[in-house]
């Protein structure tokens, strides 16, 4: 109880002082009681669900979360994204009661990968969602090799689990397969695409399991298609949850088990996501009648997609940290066929990696587009990625100060601004579009 | 008559961890903006390599599971290989290819066997050195910046070093030096990727493969390289 008590007010102290302060506060409650992460889960009514995976973690749990409540259930989420060890357990004490009770039919956690073998020894979950496994951050995690036997070995330590997986990716199905009692599989049957980028980086393209190369019937993105071992037989396999009949750009729509789910989102990669958080959520014998609902009323304000409105100028703000999520993002801003500004901000902090060679597994070159009116690079590393661009023939301006650059082009831009930046510059970013966003008014 | 390079990069599919692409991407570019023309041939694990066709052949880092896969394979050229080296092709060998350059790399998981092109060798040692890293290298005036992440220490025997190590671990955390110069191979631990920001380190590459190739004197026309100076000057002063 102490240590709920001395962890809300340590959020509280950093709210004050300007910082987040969430995973500080967890660092304190494990460091005076050991065991509350155990207690807090244990007081959970119903259902615990991990979600995992390189990309979509926060907008899949966030997404989940918001499902389930409108169930008319209790959650706990770690809705700000800080998933390892300490910010698992602030999303438990902060929700706690100032007596150390927690009043919750459901988690909702996200957890780095890497850290999933830190976080079970104190609680196992009911289900694992599984998003996909692509490279990321080399130099913090080292190779996807190693991420994927972290993954296995956590599997192993919660074999009560049901591992529920993206099917398009051989690495997620490989590893569901191997390791996840009676894993279920989500993903996109059929080809949506009618070309695909030849020199997209894809993972695995060797079957884990024998070591064939995997051949492919179509790539949806990335490694992400439908996939089969002339080895061993390895295929992609059959999808309980399979979206159909998809419509993409400006807004998604897709049919699901007989359910047509729209969404005012862009990005074909966020079909996934709401597919994931779908498939979590039935396979728990929820009903989810009411999702499309949630979808509409669904507001991310934590940097991914998040709309802002200064005068006349609309800015997208998202969080783009790896090749794959990079690539994506390129995508949802390219559907937008209107006049547009990009800032793209680069840090090399160690939370983003300290490595930034990925710059150049991106497909930046689809931005040399008549609709782009203008590039301005960012961030720490602002000097590499106008170095990154102009080995695609695309100038770009050099600011190394985000806000003067966002200042910049609402001034003299087109009124139309996406902001894309890694992890460490997210907060930051946020914060000073929130502060311009209040000016205005 | 305008002047032609073909760069062979050997199993992209397999070996590209660390943006190899910009590697390929800058020599394509720095010869282009020079108006010598640039292709070059992506080889797949199955494919056959005629080494008598190429003038810069780019091996780049894989996983260590990936670059197990490659070692076998590159058994099976080894002859064509070590041939075209010592007919001073450039060869230019980056992380997991710079180790396979070698006699071996001998790792926890065992011992792979190495290209032998070049007498160096490499043990994996706990702990990976991983950071930004500059050098300073006879092969051009600017210092050399880039990041390196390796498990393995390798030791390059009485070869010429490729660099001098002003920050970072090099080769072995030890001996002060990093990578290895041998006839026109550059084997380097430097990633980020190495050649954009090393200008000139590029521009020797093509420089020495189009004099190999017509056997003439070259001196490339000088670019106006400001993004490149200001992105290394950045590391430079950052670490130094």
């Amino acid at each position: 109880m102490f240590a709920v008590c001395t962890a809300k007010l340590t959020k509280k102290a950093c709210q004050i002082a300007g910082k987040q302060g969430v995973t500080l506060a967890g660092k304190i409650a494990l460091r005076l009681d050991p065991s509350i992460l155990t207690a807090l889960a244990g007081q959970v009514r119903e259902k615990v669900f991990v979600t995992c995976g390189t990309n979509g973690k926060t907008t899949t749990n966030n997404l989940l979360c918001s499902a389930i409540e409108a169930e008319g259930k209790k959650v706990v989420c770690n809705h700000t994204g800080s998933n390892m060890l300490n910010g698992v357990v602030s999303a438990f004490v902060l929700a706690a009661k100032w007596n150390g009770k927690l009043d919750a039919d459901y988690a909702c956690i996200e957890i780095d990968e890497a850290s999933t073998v830190r976080v079970f020894p104190y609680f196992q979950p009911d289900y694992m969602i599984l998003t996909n496994l692509f490279r990321d951050q080399l130099d913090r995690y080292g190779e996807i090799d190693t991420t994927m036997n972290l993954l296995k070995k956590a599997m192993e330590m919660a074999p009560a689990m049901q591992v529920v997986a993206n099917g398009d990716d051989a690495l997620s199905a490989y590893l569901a397969q191997e390791g996840g009692k009676d894993p279920v599989f989500f993903g996109i049957g059929d080809p949506y695409f009618k070309e695909e980028s030849s020199r997209e980086i894809r993972e695995g393209r060797f079957c884990k399991r024998c070591g064939e190369r995997l051949h492919y019937h179509f790539y949806h993105y990335s490694q992400l298609g439908d996939y089969e071992c002339p080895g061993c037989g390895f295929r992609r396999p059959e999808l309980t949850f399979n979206a159909k009949d998809i419509q993409c750009g400006g807004k998604l729509s897709f049919t699901v088990d007989n359910l047509r789910i729209s969404a005012n989102y862009r990005g074909f990669y966020n079909i996934y996501n709401i597919l994931a958080a779908y498939a979590g959520a039935r396979t728990a014998g929820l009903s989810l009648k009411n999702y499309n609902q949630v979808l509409a009323a669904y507001n991310p304000q934590n940097g991914r997609m998040e709309a802002f409105q200064v005068g006349d100028t609309e800015i997208i703000l998202n969080l783009a940290k790896n090749p794959a999520g990079f690539n994506q993002n390129i995508s949802a801003v390219m559907e937008d066929t209107r006049k547009k500004d990009i800032i793209v901000l680069i840090n090399d902090n160690s939370q983003d990696g300290t490595d930034i060679s990925w710059l150049w597994d991106v497909d930046f070159d689809r931005f040399r587009d008549e609709s782009i009116a203008s590039v301005t690079v960012s961030g720490i590393r602002c000097q590499d990625m106008r170095l990154r661009l102009k080995y695609v023939d695309i100038a770009s301006d050099l600011e190394p100060d985000v806000e003067k650059a966002i200042r910049g082009k609402i001034a003299d831009g087109v009124g139309n601004l996406y902001v894309l930046v890694n992890y460490t510059a997210l907060y930051n970013t946020h914060n000073i579009l929130k502060k311009i966003e209040g000016e205005k008014k | 008559m305008k002047k032609s390079i073909t760069i062979g990069h050997l199993y992209p599919d397999l070996l590209n961890l660390y943006g190899d692409r910009g590697n390929i991407q800058c020599m394509m570019k720095r010869c282009q903006w020079r108006g010598i023309e640039a292709r070059t041939i992506e080889y797949n694990l199955d494919d056959t390599i005629d080494f008598s066709e190429l003038d810069i052949v780019l091996l780049g880092g894989g996983s260590d599971r990936e670059q197990m896969l490659v070692c076998r394979k590159l058994q099976e050229i080894q002859k064509d290989f070590k041939a075209y080296v010592e007919d001073y092709g450039v060869v230019i060998a980056v992380c997991g290819g710079y180790q396979l350059l070698g006699n071996y790399y001998q790792t926890d998981q065992g011992r792979m066997e190495g290209l032998h092109l070049v007498d160096l060798y490499t043990e994996q040692q706990p702990g990976r050195l991983i950071d930004n890293i500059v050098l300073q290298s006879d092969l051009c005036e600017m210092p050399v910046v880039g990041f390196e992440n390796h498990g393995g220490r390798t030791k390059i025997g009485g070869n010429k070093p490729f660099g001098k190590v002003l920050y970072g671990s090099g080769n072995d955390g030890e001996s002060g030096y990093e990578g290895v110069v041998y006839k026109n191979v550059i084997g380097t631990y430097l990633h980020g990727p190495l050649l954009p920001k090393n200008p000139q380190i590029c521009d020797y590459l093509i420089g020495k493969a189009l004099e190999r190739k017509y056997k003439e004197k070259i001196s490339l026309e000088p670019l106006e390289d400001l993004e490149e100076e200001e992105a290394n000057t950045y590391i430079t002063k950052r670490f130094l």
